[in-house]
């Protein structure tokens, strides 16, 4: 110490703190939520399955095996990637790029329900194959929405502080730099 | 990311027990169920007979026409549960929902047959099926398939068509008729010594 006041970027700005913090919260939440649907839907397969094919999205048999067979563990693969920190702008890439697709299928599943009872949008209401069971169409969509808005914001490289390969490197990084100089090792 | 994701999926659902099997056709029959929100059939008053009249129960025959099976209404279903040849096992009822479901209550006497997880109960019920006159399948009801895809899993597995009937509005109009119901296993509700 040398009595000269500390240079401005050492000094720790609260909102920049702030928005570290909540974007943690956010990669924890996102996980999180990943985690237990996925859970939900891979704790009864056959049912995801009959969920999966109201969709209509595939007519072979093994497509719709495999889609209802890996993305319920896919979804808990990626929430405990974001939830552990190991490699957060991926895990908030692959989400975010299913999120979008499904989003507009369940859109989509919602207008032909809504032509078949005849009930306002917002008044349709099914179990979407999201791990939530049955919810109403508007909820589900702002929900998404609000899941898609946080992906991105982890993808802006916010929310890695309290992850597991930010530790790792920052531990490697001030170990390398704390390393005694030996006279005459070169 | 998106591999690692895929590879660990794949392999987890290999592993787990309640995984799928990716090869099979869980739905055989191929038609693919109906776009229209969940229907039950709509019991008609106490008495009156069943018409189809009702779109709903015109649209489950209609499926299961398609799918080459025969429909049968509660009304005959219930004719069937009283007929002196189900004591004989001549009248054989097969429950197509989930083993909870089943044990939460099911038509007295009814065998399980889930069509998802067949392994277990398979071979019990074809062999009580094969002495059968008439089997009638049912699950749930309305758009509920799952009494369809058993219904084909028995007629591949060599039990005549003709004497497979589907019981389309299922264990809901069942129970919305009052109609006996037994819980947990089957015959479990019989006196001791009684058999059958």
């Amino acid at each position: 110490m040398n009595g000269n006041a500390p240079a401005p970027s050492a000094v720790p700005f609260w909102p920049d703190k702030a928005m570290d913090l909540s974007a943690v919260a956010a990669r924890w939440y996102l996980g999180g939520f990943f985690v237990y649907t996925g859970l939900e839907k891979v704790a009864d397969p056959v049912a995801f399955l009959k969920l999966v094919r109201q969709y209509d999205l595939v007519h072979t048999a093994f497509l719709l095996n495999a889609i209802a067979a890996a993305l319920p563990w896919f979804e808990v693969f990626c929430g405990v990637i974001l939830l552990a920190g190991i490699a957060v702008r991926g895990a908030a890439l692959t989400l975010v790029s299913i999120l979008i697709p499904f989003t507009g299928v369940v859109w989509h599943r919602a207008l032909v329900l809504q032509a078949a009872k005849g009930l306002s949008f917002c008044a349709v209401k099914f179990d979407c194959g999201c791990g939530t069971g049955e919810v109403y169409i508007c909820e589900k969509l702002l929900e998404n929405f609000g899941l898609i808005l946080l992906g991105v914001w982890l993808l802006a490289g916010r929310g890695r502080q309290w992850s597991a390969r930010y530790c790792v490197l920052t531990r490697a990084a001030l170990s390398q730099s704390s390393q005694p100089v030996v006279p005459g090792a070169d | 990311m998106a591999l690692a994701g895929a590879a660990f999926a794949f392999a987890a659902n290999e592993l787990s027990p309640r995984g799928l099997a990716l090869g099979r056709n869980y739905f055989p029959g191929g038609a693919r169920q109906s776009v229209s929100p969940p229907k039950l059939t709509q019991t008609p008053p106490a008495g009156a007979p069943t018409t189809n009249a009702d779109p709903a129960a015109a649209e489950i025959e209609q499926r299961l026409k398609d799918k080459g099976l025969q429909p049968i209404d509660r009304l005959g279903a219930e004719r069937l549960f009283r007929d002196p040849r189900f004591e004989q096992g001549l009248v054989v009822f097969v429950d197509a929902r989930d083993a909870d479901h089943y044990r939460e209550g099911h038509i007295p006497g009814a065998y399980e047959l889930d069509p998802y997880h067949p392994e277990k109960e398979l071979s019990n019920v074809l062999a009580a099926c094969q002495f059968a006159a008439q089997v009638v399948v049912y699950c749930t009801g309305g758009d509920c398939e799952d009494a369809d895809s058993t219904a084909i899993l028995l007629r591949d597995a060599g039990i005549p068509n003709q004497n497979l009937l589907v019981f389309g509005g299922g264990f809901t109009e069942w129970t919305d008729r009052h109609l006996p119901v037994e819980p947990s296993e089957r015959n479990s509700a019989r006196a001791p010594g009684q058999s059958k």
